[in-house]
């Protein structure tokens, strides 16, 4: 199956007696996670506060984040696919071999109680972190981490959640999907947006040295991106607001200091569960917004030929 | 200026059914008595309608995004509205883009809109959608039914304060009106359970009942003296058998003004999914009866759409049922949604038991100020697909031809076959503008008299098929501007947004701060939308009682 | 100097959006984030109001905010496949002004969620 079962935080604050979370360590990466959102806090469901949760951590070591836990499961690297797939056979009472678990880097033992506390929770909730989606396996072990939480409702309520970081990231997702209907890798270059995964994300397109210039903002792939596609953007004009002097400002054709947003730059921003929160920036910066500077980029092509000749169709059907 | 000149009219709201008459337009987009100069278009031979106005759709916010992001697959076979210099590029489809869907809607003669279902909490990520929605003017509606706050209040049987606790929201969210969905339903779904008699009482709560909601509610509504009354999706959607809730809610509305949301899917009679079959007879006769209260039909069309609901449990039942993709957000205090691809198909009893129900509903509800053209978009099907359902109600011989296609054993269990009735023209623009636009309290709409919006829709009669020529208007004009010409969008301009502010007592932020900063998690000061966030308004304040 | 209060404030640094931290500052610097982490006080306190960094630089040379936006839309207009990322770091409103961008350049629209 697809898609994903899901809740705002508060839900997960008001009601989740049983939190997992697999593959991240809010600890260290999400400071304020538990106390705000979920095993520390009190509410009229779960009066008790931490004494009313159960907080299992899955990670391939034993981070901060493990203190706060009732119990650490450590599965083996690269095996994180394997385990979630033997979690959803055995809730539907599946067979699973000894050798199968114990290739987790789990014991039988240990995985009858997580699936036995998994069924019989009141409101069980999994958060999922980089560990998880960005090491072997990638999007598919998201994916079949939101397919066992699915799969869990055939026995109680279930919800699952990505920790999302990386500032607004989530607001980049929300609003490309409202605007094109794909969340990011998408390229306008037939007039409309088309979207692959693979062919129009970044660090494939300067890999491939398929760009041929390249507008950098509120990121630093200077510092974070493989060095082939660090050499392509060295090639091309680059282009970079930030509101420091970053690794990519060093190797862009134009640079453009901006405000930094929420301490002095107005707007929104979305957390990770999809919530629009507004910004309330404090300081009067002597730099322009990026609201600003993109705004005026835009008016200033607008001046420009357009790059589509006249006379093209206005409508089509699309292709992918 | 413009004049449209030696067309005829049909304009519901005046009685006017098809006199040929000037329509004029002065430069401030309203319709005036008469213009000296200004351009004019020649409709000789062609038919005038005010725009069409959809009272129960779902195009923008948290749900319909979560809808796009669920189906990559129908966006690669879409139609495509190609950028150009001045105008945005879009998707159209099952979950179209936000600016496909304002080129979607004008493209068709509708020129106003109403978000059916928004979570306050992401209300102002519907407005920032609204605002990317071009050309029509929109409505939203905030969920309420399954509101903790507003529940524990008529729980306690504190009445005024519940009735605040609506106007704050109301307010927060910057909407027009109330929706309820599935009374004590979504609430008693953050557990897993669901609401299905109107007399039990829900999940979590010692004697609130799904019956005492929905009266108590509707009373709010009115009290605020809100322009729309309350927007109910009943209990126990979808089920065989539920019209015995659907009528038992009616029954909990006397006395109160109501608007039913897509009746079509609260018709069902029989036991299971084998004796499924339309009791659509017995609930027009209700709506025959009592001409205070409005419906939408809710119809479905055979094809590929994407189901989305506040109407979490049914979802997961239709999961279930398809094992198709399934998406579920629950919204903290507030409300939940669900969301499932899904295909309608003639061979299937139950969906043809529901094809046959919606058009059922527009045709045995005599008044068409009463029953209103919806697909509950996109929930039984894209609302670009209407000029279909305008057919299969003007042209009876074309029903008896897509009878055909339904299954032997359907026999019995629907009434449209002996059905006759051909809607006018007259009455068709009574269902898709005077209509809706009356029920949403919108007075400058859906009607072509002086003083009102200029939103114009001419269409080139095509004898040989009705559905296209509702389907591609020869000119479409919005707030007097001329946005569609023979057949190409010429303008986007930015619509407009409906919002009310209904009276509340004077205590009522000191009232709620406690209660909200027990339950939520974000600041009670970053909660409301701000005003001036929404650009582009027309703000209607309420008189208290 | 007593120090300027902002109740309420929302903290971008992670997907968390805190939004009731108390920022004390005195119109330069941010003084004190009262409820932050400590990673949100980082974010807070590392940002100023001063002008450590020239408006914009054009090839490596300081120019005006004018002469760099005429340059930024000189490259990008130029080319035939122009590549608009990141996104992260920044407002919802700068990032629909990108996403008009890459639509207006027929170009590639890309955030670090492809990572």
């Amino acid at each position: 199956m697809g898609g994903k079962v899901t809740c705002t935080l508060g839900e997960v604050k008001q009601r989740a007696d049983f939190i997992v979370y697999w593959g991240g360590n809010p600890a260290e990466c999400h400071p304020r996670h538990f106390t705000k959102y979920t095993i520390m806090q009190k509410s009229r469901f779960l009066p008790r506060g931490r004494k009313d949760r159960t907080m299992v951590l899955v990670d391939i070591r034993e981070t901060k984040s493990a203190k706060a836990a009732d119990t650490f499961l450590q599965v083996k690297p690269g095996k994180d696919f394997e385990l979630i797939t033997i979690l959803r056979a055995m809730i539907k009472d599946q067979r699973v071999t000894d050798a199968q678990i114990e290739d987790t880097g789990m014991t039988r033992e240990v995985l009858d109680k997580l699936v036995d506390q998994m069924k019989n929770c009141k409101f069980g909730c999994m958060f999922f972190g980089m560990g998880l989606s960005m090491t072997r396996g990638k999007h598919m072990n998201s994916a079949a981490l939101l397919t066992l939480a699915a799969e869990l409702n055939a026995f109680t309520k279930f919800v699952a959640m990505p920790m999302r970081g990386h500032g607004n990231v989530t607001g980049a997702d929300v609003i490309m999907r409202w605007q094109t209907g794909y969340p990011f890798g998408i390229t306008f270059n037939r007039g409309y947006p088309r979207y692959n995964p693979g062919e129009f994300s970044t660090v494939d397109v300067l890999v491939r040295g398929d760009c041929d210039a390249a507008f950098i903002i509120g990121a630093d792939p200077g510092a974070t991106m493989p060095q082939p596609a660090i050499d392509h953007l060295k090639r091309i004009p680059t282009i970079c607001l930030d509101p420091h002097i970053t690794h990519t400002s060093k190797l862009a054709r134009v640079h453009i200091t901006t405000a930094p947003q929420g301490i002095a730059a107005p707007g929104t921003a979305y957390r990770m569960d999809e919530l629009p929160l507004p910004l309330k920036p404090a300081l009067k910066s002597p730099y322009p917004t990026d609201e600003e500077v993109v705004r005026r980029i835009n008016e200033e092509l607008q001046k420009k030929p357009f790059w589509m000749p006249e006379g093209a169709p206005l409508t089509m059907t699309a292709h992918g | 200026m413009i004049r449209i000149t030696g067309g005829k009219v049909y304009d519901p709201a005046n009685g006017i059914d098809g006199e040929v008459k000037d329509i004029c337009i002065d430069d401030n987009g309203r319709i005036v008595e008469s213009i000296d100069g200004g351009r004019t278009i020649d409709a000789t031979g062609m038919i005038v309608f005010p725009g069409g106005v959809d009272v129960h759709t779902h195009v923008a916010g948290g749900a319909i995004n979560f809808a796009r992001a669920m189906t990559p697959e129908d966006h690669r076979r879409t139609q495509a509205f190609i950028r150009t210099k001045t105008r945005r590029s879009g998707l159209g489809g099952m979950a179209p883009t936000t600016f496909a869907t304002g080129y979607l809607y004008a493209g068709m003669g509708f020129t106003t809109v109403n978000e059916a279902a928004v979570p306050v909490l992401s209300a102002r990520h519907t407005h920032e959608e609204l605002a990317d929605i071009p050309i029509v003017d929109k409505a939203s509606l905030t969920l309420m039914a399954n509101n903790e706050i507003m529940l524990d209040q008529m729980q306690a049987g504190e009445y005024e304060r519940a009735k605040n606790v609506v106007a704050w929201y109301i307010w927060a969210a910057k909407s027009y009106g109330v929706k309820a969905v599935n009374p004590g339903g979504v609430a008693a779904w953050k557990w897993g359970e669901d609401a299905k008699q109107l007399t039990s009482p829900i999940e979590g709560y010692s004697n609130l009942t799904p019956g005492k909601i929905v009266t108590q509610l509707a009373q709010i509504c009115d009290d605020l003296k809100l322009p729309h009354p309350m927007h109910l999706h009943c209990n126990n959607l979808g089920a065989p058998g539920n019209v015995s809730t659907t009528i038992d809610t009616l029954k909990h509305l006397e006395g109160h003004r109501a608007h039913i949301a897509h009746s079509q899917y609260h018709a069902y009679g029989g036991d299971d999914w084998d004796s499924i079959c339309s009791q659509t007879g017995q609930l027009a006769e209700y709506f025959n009866t009592h001409p205070h209260i409005t419906t939408d039909a809710g119809a479905v069309l055979f094809g590929d759409t994407v189901t989305i609901t506040a109407d979490g449990p049914w979802q997961h039942l239709l999961y279930k049922l398809t094992g198709r993709k399934w998406g579920n957000l629950d919204v903290e205090n507030e409300t939940g949604c669900g969301i499932v691809p899904y295909t309608y198909r003639p061979s299937n009893l139950v969906n043809a038991v529901q094809w046959a129900s919606g058009l059922e509903l527009l045709l045995l509800i005599k008044n068409p100020w009463q029953v209103f053209l919806s697909t509950d978009h996109p929930n039984g099907g894209c609302f670009w697909r209407y000029p279909e359902i305008i057919k299969l109600l003007m042209c009876a011989d074309f029903r008896k031809e897509c009878l055909e296609q339904l299954p032997d054993k359907i026999k019995g269990k629907i009434l449209l076959p002996e059905i006759d009735r051909e809607y006018t023209l007259y009455e068709i623009a009574t269902s898709m503008s005077a209509g809706p636009a009356k029920a949403l309290g919108l007075t400058k709409k859906g009607s072509l008299g002086v003083g009102c919006d200029a939103d114009v829709v001419i269409y080139e009669e095509d004898p040989t098929d009705i559905a296209r020529t509702f389907a591609h208007p020869r000119y479409v004009l919005k707030a007097g501007e001329v946005v569609i010409e023979e057949g190409d969008i010429r303008e986007a301009p930015d619509g407009q947004e409906f919002l009310v502010k209904p009276h509340m007592a004077a205590d009522t932020d000191e009232f709620m701060q406690p209660r909200f900063e027990d339950c939520y998690t974000m600041q009670f000061e970053n909660y409301p939308v701000e005003l001036e966030r929404i650009e582009r308004k027309d703000l209607q304040e309420l008189p208290a009682e | 100097m007593t120090l300027q209060v902002v109740n309420n404030a929302t903290c971008t640094f992670c997907g968390c959006v805190c939004d009731d931290i108390q920022l004390h500052h005195d119109e330069v610097r941010i003084h004190e984030a009262r409820k932050a982490c400590v990673l949100g006080t980082a974010w807070f306190l590392n940002h100023t109001a001063e002008k450590k960094y020239p408006v914009a630089l054009v090839d490596g040379k300081e120019a005006t905010l004018d002469e760099a936006i005429e340059a930024a839309a000189h490259h990008l207009h130029e080319a035939d496949m122009p590549l608009v990322y990141g996104m992260s770091n920044t407002t919802c409103e700068a990032q629909k002004e990108c996403a008009a961008l890459a639509d207006q350049l027929g170009g590639l629209l890309d955030s670090h969620t492809s990572l």
